[in-house]
């Protein structure tokens, strides 16, 4: 992170009316300005930042450098527009005021908005630009506005002369729709010299702006490599909801001649399904969604008209793999099977026990034990359990050989 | 008896170290309460800085010098921690891009190029080409540098007139004064 003071000059010339910047030239300076200050600030928490104007009555300076972005913010308001504006006054002013910075550690950098023509001959702004490199001060200049033929010449003069080791830069604006602002976020001036204040103004930037225009709001200037992970990122989970659409439209196709596993599967499916239809809101394409509403709804249904007692019992994750192994999907058959007759058999040994049922049936209100109904029913089950108890028996002779 | 000849032509031979660079006697070597946060180098080149001839280490090795940038000019502004008497300073430089003139000036804060020549220099020094190899303290007006929280030392011109001055060494020797360093102050307990 670099430690700057930081001056910033305001034309407020009378060229500054033109509406050729959206809404005018004086107020798109005004939302560069206020994006710069908070950028600034933001890259480093002792770095300051001062405002002063080039024309009017006079040279002016606004806010002396200070971290306080309020200050900075309030002296924008209630600016005059009028007279012409002193370039080489200005910059006398701006480096002087930059002299006297409370903390010497600081980089000295002056940013000048110039909206209007120049009216220096080109050894003036030569002779400006030495002073300042000879007091290790870095000049940036936002040329707008006016284009004379000899302005951009003069402008690029005065930057070549103070430059030092690249520290200083000049930015060309052409009027047009894109705003003022939106145009220095991915120039030097903005961005700074090293990457990581760089990275900290690109973010001040898009939380002031909202990054608007860019796919998910990320800039592929200022941020490459981020764009292009979002995007292949993004591929990817497009690939992955297709594939998981197919597979529901199959399953769909065939659902009614499969068995309790494969309604289990449908269930998964639409365990999955569900959060790609959110994500498929947020691509807003409207006929896609419409297919996958329809595929859930068919798979909703399959699963509620048949058994749930084998689909509830059936793990989402096991199901997805009897999809691709049959031999899986028998065992998980087999395995819901035997957890019912398992049960049912658990409970034919409650009911075995006479004296238990019966003090049972004494506990409930309004029951007679010794209704014949009652008696029947209770004979039958004991019945069941007999038989049951049969059948064992003559398994296990045949395991046995086996 | 022919080996012990052997030697001491070769040790004779040998080019001898260079010698330390004599305190003067009484004083210290006042780079240890230099506020390096403060120090700050006008027109010097990047790649060339201000640390290189004044940081201990950085001073003494050949390869590394002080070099100014548009022009001649070196306006090197250096606060001290505490007050300090200043008695002599060394520059140290090569003979043709070396300094020349040198202007001392006492507690100036905020001095630029535009206001160096408003006011007038505590002291003076006109370096010849030997002064800078001899590696030899000048000795300053210690009546006028008894009081020295900063000094501002302004290289006006070299030995031989080029655009670019190039300083090896600068060294400060004098005394501190017994006061407060307020950096030092801490809270004391009361039990």
């Amino acid at each position: 992170m670099v430690l700057e003071a930081t001056m910033i000059c305001i034309d407020n010339s009378e060229w500054m009316r033109n509406g050729d910047y959206s809404p005018s030239r004086f107020q798109a300076q005004a939302d560069a300005v206020n994006l710069i200050c908070g950028a600034k600030t933001q890259s480093n928490p002792e770095n300051t930042v001062g405002v002063m104007t080039m024309a009017g009555k006079g040279v002016r300076v606004l806010v002396t450098p200070t971290s306080d972005l309020g200050k900075i913010l309030a002296c924008m308001h209630g600016l005059e527009v009028g007279a012409e504006a002193n370039l080489a006054a200005a910059i006398q002013v701006a480096q002087l005021a930059l002299k006297h910075r409370q903390n010497k550690r600081q980089q000295q950098r002056i940013i000048a908005f110039i909206g209007s023509p120049v009216k220096y001959d080109k050894k003036v702004l030569e002779t400006i630009g030495k002073k300042l490199k000879k007091n290790n001060v870095a000049l940036d200049i936002v040329d707008f506005g006016e284009t004379d033929d000899d302005k951009p010449e003069k402008l690029e003069a005065l930057i070549s002369a103070v430059n030092s080791s690249d520290s200083s830069h000049i930015v060309h604006v052409p009027p047009g729709e894109n705003a003022l602002s939106d145009v220095l976020i991915s120039t030097p001036i903005f961005t700074g010299e090293e990457g990581g204040s760089g990275f900290a103004a690109s973010a001040a930037a898009a939380a002031a702006t909202g990054a608007a225009g860019f796919e998910f709001d990320v800039d592929p200037n200022v941020d490459p490599e981020l764009a292009l992970a979002l995007r292949l990122s993004m591929e990817e989970e497009r690939a992955r909801q297709e594939a998981i659409a197919k597979k529901a439209a199959e399953e769909s196709s065939g659902a009614e001649n499969k068995d309790h596993a494969s309604s289990s599967n449908a269930d998964s499916v639409m365990a999955e399904a569900e959060p790609a239809s959110n994500a498929a809101d947020d691509k807003k394409d409207q006929p896609k969604e419409d297919d996958d509403a329809q595929l859930l709804q068919q798979a909703l249904a399959m699963s509620m008209e048949e058994g749930s007692s084998g689909a509830a019992a059936a793990d989402a994750a096991m199901a997805e793999a009897a999809v691709d192994d049959q031999d899986l999907a028998l065992a998980l058959q087999m395995s819901v099977q035997d957890a019912g007759g398992s049960s049912q058999s658990d409970m034919s040994k409650v009911f075995e026990d006479r004296s238990f049922v019966t003090s049972i049936l004494n506990s409930l209100p309004g029951v007679d034990p010794n209704d014949p109904s009652v008696k029947d029913l209770l004979a039958s089950l004991h019945g069941q359990g007999e038989q049951e108890k049969k059948e064992d028996k003559s398994d296990k002779p045949e395991d046995e050989k086996k | 008896m022919a080996a012990a000849t052997n030697a001491a032509a070769a040790a004779a031979a040998a080019p001898a170290p260079a010698p330390a660079t004599p305190v003067p006697r009484g004083q210290v070597d006042l780079v240890d309460f230099i506020d390096w946060s403060g120090v700050e180098c006008l027109n010097q080149d990047p790649a060339h800085s201000i640390v290189n001839a004044l940081k201990q280490g950085y001073r003494d090795d050949e390869g590394l010098y002080l070099a100014s940038d548009s022009d001649e000019q070196l306006l090197i502004h250096i606060p001290f921690m505490q007050v300090v008497k200043l008695h002599s300073a060394l520059f140290k430089g090569p003979e043709e891009d070396g300094p020349k003139t040198i202007k001392l000036f006492c507690n100036k804060e905020h001095m630029g190029f535009s206001n160096v020549n408003d006011y007038p220099p505590s002291d003076s020094l006109d370096l010849s080409s030997n002064h800078l190899s001899e590696s030899k303290p000048m000795q300053l007006k210690y009546v006028k540098f008894q009081n020295v929280r900063s000094l501002t030392i302004f290289i006006e011109d070299n030995q031989s007139g080029s655009d670019v001055s190039k300083i090896l060494k600068i060294a400060l020797y004098g005394t501190t004064v017994d006061t407060t360093n307020m950096k030092d102050l801490k809270k004391i307990e009361e039990h």
